[in-house]
């Protein structure tokens, strides 16, 4: 898995690459996690990940979770077809905030 | 799927770890493009035998996550039902402790046995024969 993050203002755009498994969720989090900690709103660009299972799914979730909980926001971005399915599988469109 | 790829079977082992999940996936693609499964049901597919892999490592081998076990995956194709088998050595699974959580709880975790259940037809527990502890049966009807 590749990333790479922009900045503007008070959004920082996280654009991942790859598959997201088990295997790499750790990876994802020490990148999401610390600029939600900040205090900084997210925007997750999921246009390169062409596969995601339920420990990515898990990643999303606890991602929007711990935005709620600082006040801040994470969107999720140019999502695609087959990631969107899983979300959808999971029930989490209306959950989770995509764009 | 075309008449000429009924009756096939495939299967591969790999280390217990979770940096076998992508090979497990690689593994899975290449038998559906050679079952000529349909394109929209493939990454299905393979989404729930990844997760079944994944639940192997998980909690099979919860305890013991530097093991150099080996799962083996079957995919076989046989009158126009797909069936899916796993085979590991780890700790007996205790199906009563197999569900997943309640989808409207939104909390990560938990989702890996529901999507498996919304993807195939049945999932079934067989006894392991000798020398593998768990064997994970999963089906799916494929369409005409």
């Amino acid at each position: 898995m590749t990333y790479k993050i922009t900045e503007e203002d008070n959004i920082s755009t996280i654009f991942l690459d790859g598959e997201i498994d088990m295997d790499k969720t750790e990876e994802v989090k020490e990148v999401i996690f610390p600029i939600i900690d900040s205090g900084k709103n997210v925007a997750l660009n999921l246009s390169n990940v062409q596969y995601m299972d339920s420990s990515g799914i898990s990643v999303l979730i606890e991602s929007h979770q711990k935005a709620l909980e600082k006040g801040t926001k994470v969107i999720i971005k140019d999502v695609s077809k087959s990631v969107l399915k899983v979300i959808m599988m999971a029930k989490l469109e209306q959950i989770l905030n995509l764009e | 799927m075309s008449m000429e790829n009924l009756n096939q079977s495939e299967k591969k082992d790999f280390l217990v770890s979770s940096a076998s999940l992508k090979d497990v996936r690689a593994f899975s693609r290449d038998v559906f493009e050679k079952f000529k499964i349909d394109e929209d049901l493939r990454e299905e597919l393979v989404l729930a035998i990844a997760e079944a892999a994944q639940n192997i490592v998980k909690h099979a081998y919860k305890d013991f996550p530097n093991t150099q076990d080996r799962m083996v995956v079957r995919i076989s194709c046989n009158d126009e039902v797909l069936e899916i088998s796993f085979f590991d050595k780890g700790k007996p699974v205790e199906e009563s402790k197999v569900k997943h959580r309640a989808i409207d709880d939104i909390k990560p975790g938990g989702l890996g046995t529901f999507f498996i259940q919304e993807i195939m037809d049945s999932i079934k527990f067989e006894p392991g024969k000798k020398p593998w502890i768990n064997n994970l049966v999963l089906t799916k009807k494929l369409a005409n």
